[in-house]
C-alpha cells in the first residue's frame, strides 16, 4: 500500500494532534501527583519487579479477585502486548517505512491473528458483563467504557480484514479507519478509567511494601507555631502515591465489593468515597490538598481492615480512615462522643477502659531482664472487655509454661495506641507510644495474643523510631514450640472446625501460615472458610470500632454470618477483638434447634490437646 | 455577647472511690477528674452562642484546688477565650450558697451577658449554685435547659419539666441558665486549640481574697458509704400467717407495697 504526500501529511497532523493530547492530559495529572507529600519508594528494586511482572504481565491480582472477568481482562491485554509491533508497523506503513517486511509480516500474523479472535472474545465477554449483566459494583452504565469496548471490537476487525487482502481501495479505507481508532483511543485514555493502561504497571511497581502505609503523624508541642500549622495543613495532602492511586483506579469496584462497612449496608463505599471522589477535585484544583472533601461519616465507617487495598488490581492503597479520622480529630475537633470518651480514658489511664486495676494482671508473673518474652496483654485481655477471655490468656500461659519459656508482663504496660492511631488521635497515640517504647527499652522479645497490639508495637512505633525488640503473635510462638517438640499435643478429629484470619495478621502482619501449622497438627480435618488468609473479612471490631455505639449498619454481623453459615461447630481466631465479635454475635444469629458455634483462641485448642 | 461557664471538676465516673482520713471527703490518689458532664454541655452551648452571634467572649470559672486548671484549659483549648480560677484547697466548699457567693463577688465586674453552668455536679448532685448566681447577680434564672435560642435582649429557653413535659420561656438578659446534659454535642479540643490554649490567661485569685459573706448555710458532717447488708429472715407459721407476714414486710421494710 502507498500513500500521497497529502495523505502523509494528514496522518503526520492527526498523530501529532492525538499525540499531544495524550501527552498534555499525562503529563497534566503527573504534575499533580508531583505535588504531592512524600516521595514516590524506589527501594528494593528487584522485588518491586517481580511484583510488576507477576501482578501485570501475569495478571496475578486481576484473575485471582475475579477469575473469569480476570481471564477475559487477560486476554484482551496480552492481545495488546502482541499488537504492540503490529500497531508501530502500521503506522510506519503510512509513512512509506513499514518496520516488517512482506514475510516478516505474514509470520507475525499467524501469532496475531488468533489474539485478535481472542480479544474479541475478551472484550465481548466484558462489554456482555457490563451492559447486560450489569453488576452493581461496577456503578452506572460508562458510555466511555461502551466506547471503548466498541473501539477494540473494531480494531481487531479491521485487523483482521486488513490481512484478508482485501481490494485496494476497500484496504486503504480499512488500513485508516484502524489509524484513526488506534489515535481516538490515545485521546480518550487519559481523560478516562482507561488511563489505568498507562499508569497501572508504574503503581504497581511503586506500591508501598506495607499495608497500611499512612505516614506517621509527629506531633511536636514545642514546636514553633508555623512548623505546627503547616504539619496541620499537610494533612489535607495526600502523598505522591495516594495521588498516582486515584488517577490510576480503574473504577471495578472489587474494593468496594470486599469492604465489610458496605457488605454491612453502611453508607462507606471504598470506590467512590477513598478513590473517584477526589479525582475531579484533585483535577479541579491542581493541588493535593482534597483530603478534606471525602465523606467524614463513610471515614468513620472504616475498620480499616485493608481489604479494600488487597483488593486492588492496580495496586492502589484504597483505605483513607486514617487521613480522615486524623484531620477531624486534630483539625476539626469533631469527634463523636463514645471515642472522646474513649480518649480521655487513654489520656487519663493509659488504658481505654479508665480502669485502675487488672486482676488479670495481678495473677500473672511479672517481666524480669532474665526472662525471655514479655507477655503483652493489651487493654482487652486486661481489663477483660470479654471475661471469656481470660481463660484464653491462662491458657497461653499455660503452654508457654509447658514449653519451658520464660515469660512474664510489664506492670506499666500502657495501651499501644491501636484505637488513638486508627481514630485519629495521634497526640494520644504519641503519648502512649513514648511510654510504651520507655517500658520496652531493655526488652528483647515480646509475644501478645493482640494482633492490633502487635501492629502498633511494630510496625507504627517503627515509623517513629527503631525497634530493638522483636514482637511475635502467639500464634507464631505456638507454631515454633510445636516445630521444636518443645510442647506435646494430641491430635485429635474437632468436628467441624474452621479457623478466622484476623485482618491485621493476614493483611498487614502477612502471617498466614502459622495458625495453621499448628492447625494441621491438632485438628487435620479443620477446613477452610470461603474467605480466608488474605481474603479474610473483618470480625467488624478493627479500625477503633469496638468502642463506636452500635449504628444501623451490620458491619459487625456479616462475618458472624459467614461462620453461622459454613457450618463449623468450632471457630478457632487468634485475635482478641475477633473473639469478642463472636462471643457477642454468634448466638443471636444461630437459627433455632442448632447449637452456637463454639468461639476458640487458638491457644484454647492448643490447650485442651496439650498431652 | 459576653458569656460566664461555671465548670467543675469532679472524679470521673470509673475511677475508684476510697474515702480519706478524716471521712469528709474521698481521697484523691488513684481518681482521675474530669470536667463535670453537664458543664462540659453548658460550655459547648457558650462556644455555639459565640459563634452564632459572631463575637463576645467565653470565660470559663472554675472554683478548686490547682488541679482545676487543667479543666479550665480544656476549656480554653475548645476555643473559651480566658479562665477564671477561685483557688482553695481542702476542705473544699461544699455549701452552694457559698460557691455561689464566691462566684458572684469575683464575676460581679465581668458584667457577663449570659452564665451557663451544668445542672448540677455529678459529685454532690446539689444543682442551686447556677440559680443562687443568678439571683445574687440580680439576672434572670432558668433550670434545666435543653434548647437555647439568642437574641440581642433576650434569650428563649426549652426546659425540661416533670413526666416528660417541657416548658419553652423567655428571659431577659442578662441570665444565668444551668443546662441539662445532651443538648448539644461537645467538640474535642484540636491540635490548633490545645496550641492556641496556651497562650490563653488563667486569672486565678485566692479563695481567701474573696468576699465570701463569711455564713455558712450547710457544714458537710461527713461522707460514708452506704452500708449494704445482706440478710435472710425465714418466715415460717400457717400459710395466711406467712402472707400476712409478707404483706407486712413489703410494706414496711421494702416499701414496694
Amino acid at each position: 500500500m502507498t500513500f500521497s504526500l497529502l495523505e502523509k501529511t494528514v496522518l503526520a497532523i492527526i498523530i501529532i494532534g492525538a499525540l499531544g493530547s495524550f501527552f498534555y492530559e499525562v503529563v497534566r495529572r503527573l504534575r499533580i501527583v508531583a505535588r504531592g507529600t512524600g516521595t514516590l519508594p524506589l527501594d528494593r528494586i528487584p522485588q518491586r519487579l517481580i511484583r510488576t511482572v507477576k501482578e501485570v504481565l501475569f495478571h496475578r491480582r486481576v484473575i485471582g479477585g475475579r477469575f473469569w472477568p480476570g481471564l477475559m481482562h487477560g486476554l484482551v491485554f496480552w492481545g495488546f502486548i502482541v499488537f504492540g509491533v503490529v500497531t508501530l508497523d502500521h503506522f510506519a506503513t503510512g509513512f512509506g517505512t513499514p518496520l516488517l517486511s512482506e514475510n516478516q509480516h505474514h509470520l507475525y500474523s499467524i501469532v496475531v491473528l488468533p489474539f485478535s479472535v481472542l480479544v474479541i472474545i475478551g472484550i465481548g465477554f466484558l462489554a456482555y458483563r457490563r451492559f447486560i449483566l450489569k453488576p452493581h459494583t461496577l456503578g452506572k452504565i460508562s458510555l466511555t467504557s461502551g466506547i471503548v469496548a466498541i473501539f477494540i471490537f473494531l480494531l481487531m476487525v479491521t485487523y483482521i480484514y486488513g490481512e484478508m487482502s482485501p481490494p485496494l481501495l476497500i484496504a486503504k479505507v480499512n488500513w485508516w479507519l484502524h489509524a484513526l481508532l488506534v489515535l481516538a483511543f490515545l485521546v480518550l485514555i487519559p481523560k478516562s478509567k482507561h488511563l489505568h493502561l498507562v499508569f497501572a504497571p508504574f503503581n504497581i511497581f511503586l506500591r508501598p511494601f506495607d499495608t497500611p502505609d499512612h505516614d506517621a503523624v509527629k506531633i511536636d508541642l514545642e514546636a514553633p507555631e508555623e512548623e505546627l500549622d503547616a504539619m496541620l495543613e499537610g494533612l489535607t495532602h495526600l502523598s505522591k502515591n495516594q495521588t498516582l492511586d486515584v488517577f490510576s483506579c480503574v473504577e471495578c469496584g472489587r474494593c468496594t465489593d470486599a469492604c465489610p462497612a458496605h457488605r454491612g449496608g453502611g453508607i462507606l463505599n471504598p470506590k467512590h468515597h477513598f478513590m473517584l471522589d477526589l479525582r475531579q477535585p484533585l483535577l479541579d484544583g491542581g493541588s493535593t490538598a482534597v483530603l478534606d472533601q471525602i465523606n467524614i461519616e463513610a471515614g468513620w465507617e472504616c475498620t480499616a481492615c485493608q481489604a479494600c487495598t488487597f483488593a486492588c488490581p492496580v495496586g492502589n492503597q484504597v483505605e483513607k480512615s486514617d487521613e480522615i479520622r486524623r484531620l477531624q480529630v486534630l483539625v476539626e475537633g469533631a469527634v463523636p462522643q463514645e471515642y472522646q470518651k474513649l480518649f480521655m480514658n487513654l489520656q487519663e489511664t493509659g488504658n481505654t477502659e479508665g480502669a485502675f486495676h487488672s486482676p488479670l494482671a495481678e495473677r500473672l508473673p511479672k517481666f524480669t531482664p532474665d526472662k525471655e518474652y514479655v507477655l503483652w496483654l493489651g487493654c482487652f485481655a486486661r481489663y477483660e472487655l470479654d471475661p471469656n477471655f481470660t481463660k484464653s490468656v491462662e491458657n497461653y500461659a499455660r503452654i508457654l509454661d509447658s514449653g519451658g519459656v520464660s515469660y512474664g508482663i510489664l506492670e506499666e504496660e500502657w495501651c499501644s495506641g491501636d484505637p488513638a492511631n486508627r481514630l485519629g488521635e495521634k497526640m494520644t497515640f504519641q503519648m502512649l507510644m513514648e511510654h510504651n517504647m520507655e517500658q520496652l527499652s531493655q526488652v528483647k522479645k515480646v509475644t501478645s495474643m493482640c494482633p492490633h497490639c502487635i501492629v502498633n508495637l511494630s510496625k507504627e512505633y517503627g515509623k517513629f523510631t527503631d525497634i530493638h525488640y522483636r514482637v511475635e503473635h502467639h500464634t507464631q510462638v505456638i507454631a515454633s514450640l510445636i516445630d521444636q517438640n518443645r510442647i506435646d499435643v494430641s491430635s485429635k478429629a474437632q468436628g467441624a472446625i474452621t479457623y478466622h484470619d484476623p485482618c491485621n495478621m493476614a493483611r498487614t502482619m502477612g502471617e498466614v501460615e502459622a495458625p495453621r501449622r499448628t492447625l494441621r497438627t491438632l485438628a487435620p480435618d479443620f477446613f477452610e472458610l470461603e474467605e480466608h488468609g488474605t481474603n479474610t473479612l473483618c470480625c467488624g471490631a478493627g479500625g477503633g470500632l469496638w468502642w463506636k455505639k452500635e449504628g444501623t449498619g451490620r458491619t459487625h454481623l456479616v462475618r458472624a454470618e459467614q461462620i453461622v453459615n459454613s457450618g463449623a461447630e468450632t471457630v478457632v481466631t487468634g485475635c482478641n477483638f475477633c473473639y469478642g465479635m463472636f462471643n457477642q454475635g454468634l448466638d443471636p444469629l444461630t437459627p433455632e434447634g442448632r447449637e452456637t458455634v463454639k468461639v476458640k483462641d487458638l491457644a484454647d485448642l492448643v490447650a485442651e490437646n496439650l498431652a | 455577647m459576653k458569656i460566664g461557664v461555671l465548670t467543675k471538676q469532679v472524679p470521673s465516673a470509673d475511677s475508684p472511690l476510697k474515702l480519706d482520713g478524716g471521712g469528709k471527703w474521698i481521697g484523691e490518689e488513684n481518681v482521675t477528674f474530669a470536667i463535670n458532664e453537664s458543664d462540659a454541655y453548658a460550655l459547648e452551648e457558650a462556644l455555639r452562642i459565640k459563634e452564632e452571634t459572631g463575637d463576645g467572649e467565653v470565660v470559663v470559672a472554675s472554683l478548686g484546688p490547682q488541679r482545676v486548671q487543667r479543666g479550665i484549659r480544656e476549656g480554653l483549648s475548645k476555643g473559651a477565650d480566658r479562665g477564671i480560677h477561685i483557688e482553695e484547697s481542702l476542705p473544699y466548699t461544699s455549701d452552694p450558697f457559698l460557691t455561689a457567693t464566691l462566684f458572684a463577688n469575683t464575676l460581679r465586674n465581668e458584667s457577663f451577658d449570659l452564665i451557663l453552668s451544668g445542672l448540677q455536679s455529678d459529685d454532690l448532685g446539689l444543682g442551686q449554685v447556677g440559680v443562687l448566681l443568678g439571683e445574687m447577680l440580680s439576672m434572670s434564672t432558668a433550670t434545666l435547659v435543653m434548647e437555647t435560642g439568642i437574641s440581642d435582649s433576650t434569650i428563649r429557653v426549652k426546659r425540661e419539666l416533670e413526666g416528660g413535659w417541657f416548658q419553652w420561656t423567655t428571659l431577659k438578659l442578662p441570665a444565668s441558665i444551668s443546662i441539662q446534659s445532651g443538648i448539644n454535642t461537645p467538640r474535642y479540643p484540636s491540635l490548633k486549640g490545645i496550641m492556641g490554649a496556651k497562650k490563653k490567661e488563667i486569672r486565678s485569685i485566692a479563695r481567701n481574697e474573696v468576699d465570701d459573706g463569711g455564713a455558712t448555710l450547710q457544714t458537710l458532717r461527713k461522707v460514708y458509704i452506704p452500708q449494704k447488708v445482706k440478710r435472710t429472715e425465714m418466715i415460717e407459721g400457717e400459710a395466711d400467717q406467712v402472707v400476712a407476714k409478707l404483706i407486712d414486710i413489703f410494706k414496711r421494710d421494702i416499701k414496694v407495697l
